[in-house]
């Protein structure tokens, strides 16, 4: 977790941070999980408040939270950014957010407008605040990497995300009459799936694809390009847009085209790596990746065919494609917090990186993940199998919140009955 | 001084944190008459710092090669620099 550009040790974040973060996210997941019970398969018309709650449930309590405990983590990391007062910023944004989440939830299930409001006002305050905080620290960064910069642009992505979604909940409300609705939608959610999501997600794989599994790194036009690129096609398309509504179906193929060659070049960096062995989080990356390329090869396939199932398997696969990834940076970042604290402060008894979480949990997690998409999929033919979706996305967030849980408990009586060391004194 | 015992460390093509780990072990073995050689491929800035605020004497040097050679030592009367194979 450090570049050769700086991380000092009181640059990081305190653990809490991180580890909270992450165990919202993985609260939100198992809502959503009982969400699928509750809907069944209502949520595969993405155009029914069910599929509206669901998608939000996953994007802004589960990925947000999941996000940005990694960016609170990574910022340092990647771009040798010192958050000051991280504890206060983390309460700034995570209170509201757990509560405008569940404020913009609500109002999507009655449509009462003051909830609409309120909803605007808290995910709309507090992600405004952090994302500008988050964006001034990256702007007077004098050395940029492939990485921080591709940050800048996914940050200036949700920017515009929440922009738009403050527009539709404006005209929800009924605060305005909402013209253009329609094409706020469509750049709501392409920004948000393609530039914030999706962006983020490769911003970071430029560094840890090449530290974590040491593999040769991307050929610099992609990881100074792809971003950049990525997000003039999307702003290009959502101005054209408003007066060209079809213009969207060319940007699609591009769109496709961009990430799908992106997820074939990492699917060949990761069979270069130098070392034979492979673990859990390695598989969630080809998972995801896999996914993706999935998720944009059907994308395309139901712009020339109207196909309802193809549809949802689009949004399927990408959903595995983020989850995947985001479940792989978990099991890296939170053995090397829990192990790399304690040591940092001197605990000679502190656990090893695989007694935090042991390989094998991870492993029996990516079966559960891979058994959860198989039964998705099924679920598109043979309705009843969502049932079995939903129980195992419960198990699947319920196995992260045990593992956030269990390793905080071994931080935190570590820190209690631990011995402390001084290096520079074991051998007198 | 008597001869150094040096403890190498081949890190380039271990995967992330190994290095880390092996080197926080690797100093923990530390004495007087020793010091910790690591070869990296990245200036491996967490672990000097952590080195340097328990009071070991540390350097890094990047080779021509892009790789990072990282001296560590207890005894701050060793002189890395002229440990150093770059």
């Amino acid at each position: 977790m450090f570049n050769q550009n700086g991380l000092s040790l009181d640059q990081a974040p305190p653990i809490s941070v991180v580890f909270r973060f992450f165990f919202s996210g993985a609260l939100f997941g198992m809502l959503a999980g009982m969400l699928i019970l509750l809907f069944g398969t209502a949520i595969f018309d993405a155009h029914s408040t069910e599929a509206v709650i669901l998608t939000h449930t996953l994007t802004l309590g589960v990925m947000l939270s999941f996000m940005f405990a990694a960016l609170f983590q990574m910022l340092p990391v990647i771009a040798g950014i010192k958050l000051t007062a991280p504890v206060q910023k983390a309460n700034r944004l995570q209170y509201p957010l757990i509560l405008g989440v569940i404020t913009l939830l609500l109002a999507f299930e009655t449509a009462i407008p003051w909830l609409y409001g309120l909803a605007s006002l808290l995910l709309g305050g507090s992600i405004f605040y952090i994302v500008s905080v988050m964006l001034k620290n990256l702007f007077e960064l004098v050395h940029h990497s492939a990485s921080s910069k591709g940050m800048v642009i996914a940050l200036l992505s949700l920017a515009l995300v929440i922009i738009l979604a403050l527009y539709m909940t404006a005209a929800l409300s009924g605060a305005i009459n909402g013209t253009y609705f329609v094409q706020m939608r469509e750049g709501h959610y392409s920004f948000g799936l393609f530039g914030w999501i999706s962006l983020l997600i490769i911003s970071i794989s430029f560094q840890v694809i090449e530290m974590f599994y040491v593999t040769p790194p991307y050929p610099r036009v992609v990881s100074y390009y792809l971003p950049i690129t990525l997000l003039g096609l999307l702003t290009a398309t959502f101005i054209a847009g408003l007066f060209i509504p079809s213009s969207w179906v060319v940007t699609d193929i591009l769109l496709a085209i961009l990430l799908t060659g992106y997820a074939l070049l990492t699917l060949v960096r990761l069979t270069q790596k130098k070392r034979p062995l492979s673990d859990a989080t390695i598989w969630f990356w080809r998972l995801g990746l896999v996914s993706l390329i999935f998720s944009m090869l059907t994308m395309v396939i139901t712009l020339f065919v109207d196909n309802d199932l193809l549809k949802t398997a689009s949004y399927l696969f990408f959903s595995f494609f983020a989850l995947s990834i985001v479940f792989s940076m978990f099991y890296k970042i939170v053995p090397f917090l829990t192990w790399f604290h304690l040591n940092s402060q001197g605990y000679f008894t502190a656990p090893m990186m695989h007694e935090v979480i042991h390989p094998k949990t991870a492993n029996k997690h990516l079966y559960i993940h891979l058994a959860t998409l198989v039964t998705f999929l099924l679920s598109l033919y043979l309705t009843p199998f969502i049932y079995p979706a939903g129980l195992l996305t419960i198990l699947s967030f319920g196995w992260i919140t045990y593992q956030i849980y269990h390793a905080w408990k071994l931080y935190k009586h570590t820190q209690e009955t631990g011995e402390k060391f001084e290096m520079g004194n074991i051998n007198p | 001084m008597s001869e150094l015992k040096k403890i190498d460390l081949d890190a380039r093509e271990l995967e992330h944190p190994k290095p880390l780990e092996h080197a926080i072990k690797a100093l923990h073995e530390l004495d007087d008459e020793s010091y910790f050689y690591m070869l990296h491929r990245k200036n491996p800035i967490p672990l000097l710092d952590m080195a340097q605020e328990q009071g070991f004497s540390t350097l890094s040097r990047e080779d021509d090669a892009g790789n990072w050679h990282i001296l560590v030592a207890k005894n701050p009367a060793i002189a890395l620099e002229e440990l150093l194979r770059v």
